[in-house]
């Protein structure tokens, strides 16, 4: 496979990824807000603000008031903000075209029909009204293009390459969806007073990473912030979490990987080593200092992605 | 049985003046059709516009498209698509392929002479002016013999049906010509939409284009290659024929390239892959001969390889179609192709040239100046439709404008008596009706070594605008699905 | 008699920001010919970058070099040692009446055979109003009618390195009659073309210490075609005709052909080129 062929691929999968966790962050944080416990939860300002920081598009002046359809217009489908939920789309798309050749027909279809309809989807409608419409048929389509991903495509390189990709994606965006509501805990306890292992914002959390039921039927309880991190970092069982991705990333490299001798400078082998820090890692050394725990993985993740490109990209 | 009072034809106004393909001399509907004709005819108007627009969505789902820039923003238009199939029965076929095959193997020898001995315009058959004022004949070919001994290894050749029946050409296209993906899927997309109608016929495959493109450059790999490794080149995602790249390069199963994605180290090719570098050797190139090789030609072109010439002129890689083919689809070379194929073959062509004026000769130039309102303008080194000046539908004012750039550059242009090109019934969305419209065909060919091959169908092209005879997709002209019937 | 040179050629490229990729192709290595015998080439750069030797197309012996690591500054230095042959040109006869001689210039079959040389350039296209700047007689050989026309441009033209570059047309040579040796011979290929006699322009070294003009650099002459007498050597930068003092390195339709260094570089910002050129001589009996 070409190698720019393959950064495509890889680029590609990462894309659907984030388009469907920003999308659901909107959905999620917008609609549980409505009827939060505490008045802070409930404000929409509050919302807002949690919505950039997401995106990386903080507003340092927490004061500030936000005008709703601006910010939504921004994350969901403004052409100028370059991560936007449409431009992520099109990114996707743009890097299937120049693969096209190696991915099937009905994967690019999908991925074809995807960006037709952001692309078309009316901004007055999505600002005033849509959220909820536009937001669910992202993470529709993109269960969708995982579906494609998965049936359509030989288990191959391709489809190793693009696992990388939503995989490396996936486990960024679930960290930064913790790193979210972990900031709107401390708000809500520095407001309210609502004790931090309680907040109401693990629930929410939980529900944005589409793992709130699996997480009730796992634990029987409420969640709390030691048993919602426990879960979503730790548990190779739950699909979104932090582990499970590290896994199907070490599990795709390894096809990839041709080493046949021991080599520390490999991808395979860098994985593998972060891999398996997370694997004996227990809850209560993460709980303690969650700044450092995101700040690290964040970290990790991207020097995976920086030593595929050396090894496999490089063109 | 339904007939042209009825259903979706009933509004269908037959200009006589016009060959109408579904028409024979006495005015009745072709035997050929006839079937299709009922089959259609059946149809209510909603129901065809229903289908019709399905096809379309067909299209635009699957990404065939084009860019179409505007001036703030891009849009993507599918290449429009007329459901109602042309059939060309197997008596007609033999001409066109017999006559393609022929203008190809004609042309390839002439490119062989014209980049050696030069033996054809030693002997007076055709002027030196062909090759000495031509920007397309690249010095870099002389005395280069191209693996195999082929130069136009895929040609498209423009032929249209005149009002008296006969095939003539238009236009040899020898550089990179484009359309055959959408042959294929103008089939599939009739396929998709009326499949029954296929069922009382006996049509010829397209699909089995792709495997005779990868037949075609494996014969022609350098030598001492055994399994040689092909690709496409392409200039990237933001040309307009980048769907056409990808489909190739699918249907084949081989690597779709970029410039960037090849090197040249000790006069061989690489593409870069994620296990490092492969070999290639032959490569389909559509990119034009000046941004091939930037240490060669164009200095500033991003699209091609460095180093690439001097690969190819050392025979350890093949480029199909060869370097420097653009001076024999000249226009004016054109206008030479009976003799040429006289020359070479010596025999008759089997296709019909279109009698041209040489702007370059002072008694045809007097000529032309005088009948421009009866002719048709072409510039002589354009493609795609772009230039051309077509008398009868000039003003006053725009007549006496071609006249002067004639007379300032004579040599650039030539001139043409008007062919009617013949017209088919085509489904037009603003009347909601079938309307006459002006068709060519693009056939394409294939020449290997020891390998001659037409595609059994070729690219219908049929111009949307009314009494228009550009057909050329950049001139708003659109396509059919063209049937070549079996015996 | 022969002589031996030791020719040096040096290029330095200096970039404002890294350079990420580049590759070019020098086409500076003497020819081997009847009068010229390479007989050693020596080529380095300052970042020991992988040189690969081939031939352009053309088929003029080039160098070229595809750095694979970033840099922001490269020293080319190339060193050929050749053994020139000395020769007359003033020996050589065609053997013929002008008259034949015109006659079989106007054959098409040497029309044919000499195109690309009897071809007006981008480089050699004679503005409209200079088209006969320069009239062959029929009375007298083409020989002496090429040497004329030596002495003409070598007159008609001041050298003058501030006025011109390597993208200059004959349009403005002829408007400000200044130019380098490039220009002098592009105007003498047009010139000599519009007068159906077949002229390639000529790349490569002349020898230093004789006082001609355009020896610090590399050179440019012209060649003509004569029937009977083959290529002859005209430089009317300094109104001779090319002998052992010229080292060719290759011929063409003009400069675009015979370019020394083309280029393609990927780097941001501005960068700054220098070349330079030692021919050192020694006699040989």
């Amino acid at each position: 496979m070409l190698a720019r062929v393959a950064n495509n691929l890889f680029w590609m999968g990462r894309y659907i990824e984030r388009s469907e966790h920003i999308a659901r962050y909107l959905n999620v944080n917008y609609f549980s807000s409505l009827d939060a416990p505490n008045s802070l939860s409930q404000s929409r300002q509050f919302v807002l603000h949690s919505m950039l920081f997401m995106v990386g598009e903080k507003e340092e002046d927490p004061t500030k008031v936000l005008i709703e359809e601006d910010v939504l217009f921004k994350i969901g489908l403004d052409p100028d903000s370059p991560n936007s939920i449409l431009n992520n789309i099109k990114y996707a798309r743009e890097n299937a075209n120049s693969a096209r050749d190696l991915i099937s027909t009905e994967l690019y279809e999908s991925l074809n029909k995807f960006y037709h309809f952001s692309v078309n989807y009316p901004v007055a409608t999505f600002v005033k009204n849509g959220l909820y419409d536009f937001t669910t048929n992202i993470t529709e389509i993109t269960s969708v293009l995982r579906g494609k991903i998965r049936g359509t495509l030989l288990h191959n390189e391709v489809y190793a390459i693009i696992m990388m990709g939503m995989n490396i994606e996936r486990a960024t965006q679930i960290t930064r969806i913790i790193n979210s509501k972990y900031n709107d805990a401390l708000k809500a306890q520095l407001n309210c007073g609502e004790p931090l292992s309680k907040s109401f914002e693990w629930t929410t959390l939980l529900k944005c990473t589409e793992s709130y039921d699996m997480m009730r039927r796992f634990y029987k309880k409420t969640p709390t912030s030691i048993s919602t991190l426990e879960f979503l970092v730790l548990n190779p069982n739950c699909p979104r979490s932090v582990m499970n991705s590290l896994n199907q990333v070490y599990q795709h490299i390894l096809l990839l990987d041709t080493n046949r001798y021991y080599n520390k400078s490999s991808t395979a082998f860098l994985v593998g080593k972060v891999k398996s820090e997370y694997q004996y890692k227990h809850i209560e050394e993460i709980e303690g200092n969650i700044k450092s725990f995101i700040e690290s993985i964040l970290e990790s993740l991207s020097q995976i992605s920086i030593k595929m490109e050396k090894e496999f990209f490089n063109y | 049985m339904a007939n042209i009072d009825s259903g979706i034809f009933s509004s269908y106004k037959r200009n006589t003046d016009l060959f109408d393909e579904l028409f024979d001399e006495n005015g009745s509907i072709k035997s050929v059709y006839q079937e299709l004709f009922d089959l259609y005819g059946a149809h209510s108007i909603k129901d065809y516009v229903n289908l019709n627009d399905k096809a379309k969505a067909s299209f635009f789902n699957q990404g065939i498209t084009f860019q179409v820039y505007g001036k703030n923003e891009t849009q993507e238009k599918i290449f429009p698509f007329d459901l109602f199939p042309r059939i060309i029965d197997s008596n007609e076929w033999e001409i066109i392929e017999k006559g393609s095959i022929q203008r190809s193997k004609a042309l390839n020898l002439f490119l062989w002479d014209i980049y050696h001995e030069k033996q054809i315009i030693k002997d007076g058959i055709v002027p030196l002016e062909l090759i000495s004022s031509s920007n397309n004949y690249l010095h870099q070919m002389m005395n280069l013999d191209p693996p195999g001994g082929i130069y136009n290894h895929i040609s498209g050749t423009d032929i249209i049906k005149h009002s008296d029946g006969n095939f003539y050409v238009l236009e040899d296209n020898i550089r990179c010509p484009s359309g055959v993906s959408y042959v294929i899927c103008n089939r599939t997309a009739l396929k998709r939409a009326l499949f029954g109608v296929f069922n009382h016929y006996k049509t010829h495959t397209v699909t089995d284009y792709g495997e005779n493109l990868l037949d075609l450059l494996e014969s022609v790999k350098p030598k001492g290659v055994d399994n040689p490794v092909c690709v496409v080149i392409t200039p990237g995602m933001y040309n307009s024929a980048f769907y056409e790249h990808s489909y190739l390069a699918k249907t084949m199963g081989i690597e779709l390239v970029q410039g960037s994605d090849l090197f040249v180290e000790n006069d061989f090719v690489y593409m870069k892959t994620i296990r490092g570098p492969i070999k290639v050797d032959v490569i389909y190139r559509r990119i034009d001969d000046l941004f091939l090789d930037p240490l060669e030609f164009k200095p500033d072109s991003a699209l091609g390889v460095p180093g690439l010439f001097a690969a190819y002129k050392k025979g350890n890689v093949t480029l199909a179609n060869a370097p420097g083919t653009g001076v024999a689809d000249d226009k004016a070379v054109y206008t030479y192709m009976p003799q040429i194929i006289k020359y070479y073959l010596d025999e008759e062509p089997i296709l019909n040239n279109v009698h041209t004026y040489h702007c370059s000769r002072p008694d045809e130039l007097k000529y032309v100046l005088e009948h421009v309102h009866e002719l048709v303008i072409k510039p002589v080194d354009e493609a795609g439709g772009y230039g051309i000046s077509i008398g009868n539908k000039l003003t006053k004012a725009e007549i006496e404008n071609v006249k002067k750039q004639i007379k300032e550059s004579p040599r650039k242009y030539v001139a043409q008596p008007i062919m009617s090109l013949s017209v088919h019934p085509t489904y037009i969305d603003k009347s909601e009706s079938f309307e006459q419209r002006h068709i060519d065909l693009r056939t394409f060919t294939i020449l290997g070594k020891d390998k001659e091959y037409v595609l059994k169908g070729g690219l219908t092209r049929v111009a949307l605008e009314k009494g228009n005879l550009i057909v050329n997709s950049s001139q708003g002209g659109g396509s059919k699905d063209t049937w070549v019937l079996k015996n | 008699m022969s002589t031996e040179y030791v020719i040096t050629y040096k290029a330095e490229n200096l970039y404002e920001g890294p350079v990420h990729k580049a590759h070019w192709q020098f086409l500076i290595i003497p020819e081997q010919n009847t009068t010229q015998d390479l007989v050693s080439i020596d080529f380095k750069n300052s970042i020991n970058a992988y040189d690969e030797r081939s031939v352009n197309g053309f088929g003029f012996r080039s160098i070229r070099i595809r750095p694979k690591k970033e840099f922001d500054q490269i020293r080319f230095e190339a060193s050929f040692k050749l053994v020139k042959h000395q020769t007359n040109p003033f020996e050589l006869d065609s053997g013929l009446t002008p008259s034949e001689e015109y006659e079989k210039i106007n054959s098409l079959d040497f029309k044919v055979d000499f195109e690309p040389f009897l071809r007006f350039t981008h480089f050699t296209s004679l503005p409209d109003n200079s088209q006969d700047l320069f009239k062959f007689r029929r009375d007298i050989s083409i020989f002496e009618n090429l040497q004329a026309l030596n002495t003409w441009i070598f007159k008609a033209i001041k050298y003058s390195s501030e006025v011109t570059d390597v993208q200059t047309t004959l349009e403005q040579i002829i408007e400000h009659r200044q130019g380098v040796c490039q220009d002098f011979a592009h105007l003498f290929c047009a010139l000599s073309r519009k007068n159906n006699i077949p002229t390639r322009y000529v790349s490569g070294y002349l020898h230093q210490g004789n006082g001609y003009f355009g020896d610090a650099q590399m050179h440019a002459w012209v060649e003509a075609y004569i029937p009977n007498m083959d290529w002859v050597g005209f430089d009317p930068t300094n109104n001779i005709l090319v002998s052992d003092n010229h080292i060719k390195v290759a011929h063409g339709k003009d400069y675009d052909d015979c370019a020394p260094l083309k280029g393609v570089v990927y780097a941001s910002g501005d960068n700054e080129t220098t070349h330079s050129v030692e021919v050192l001589s020694q006699e040989q009996q």
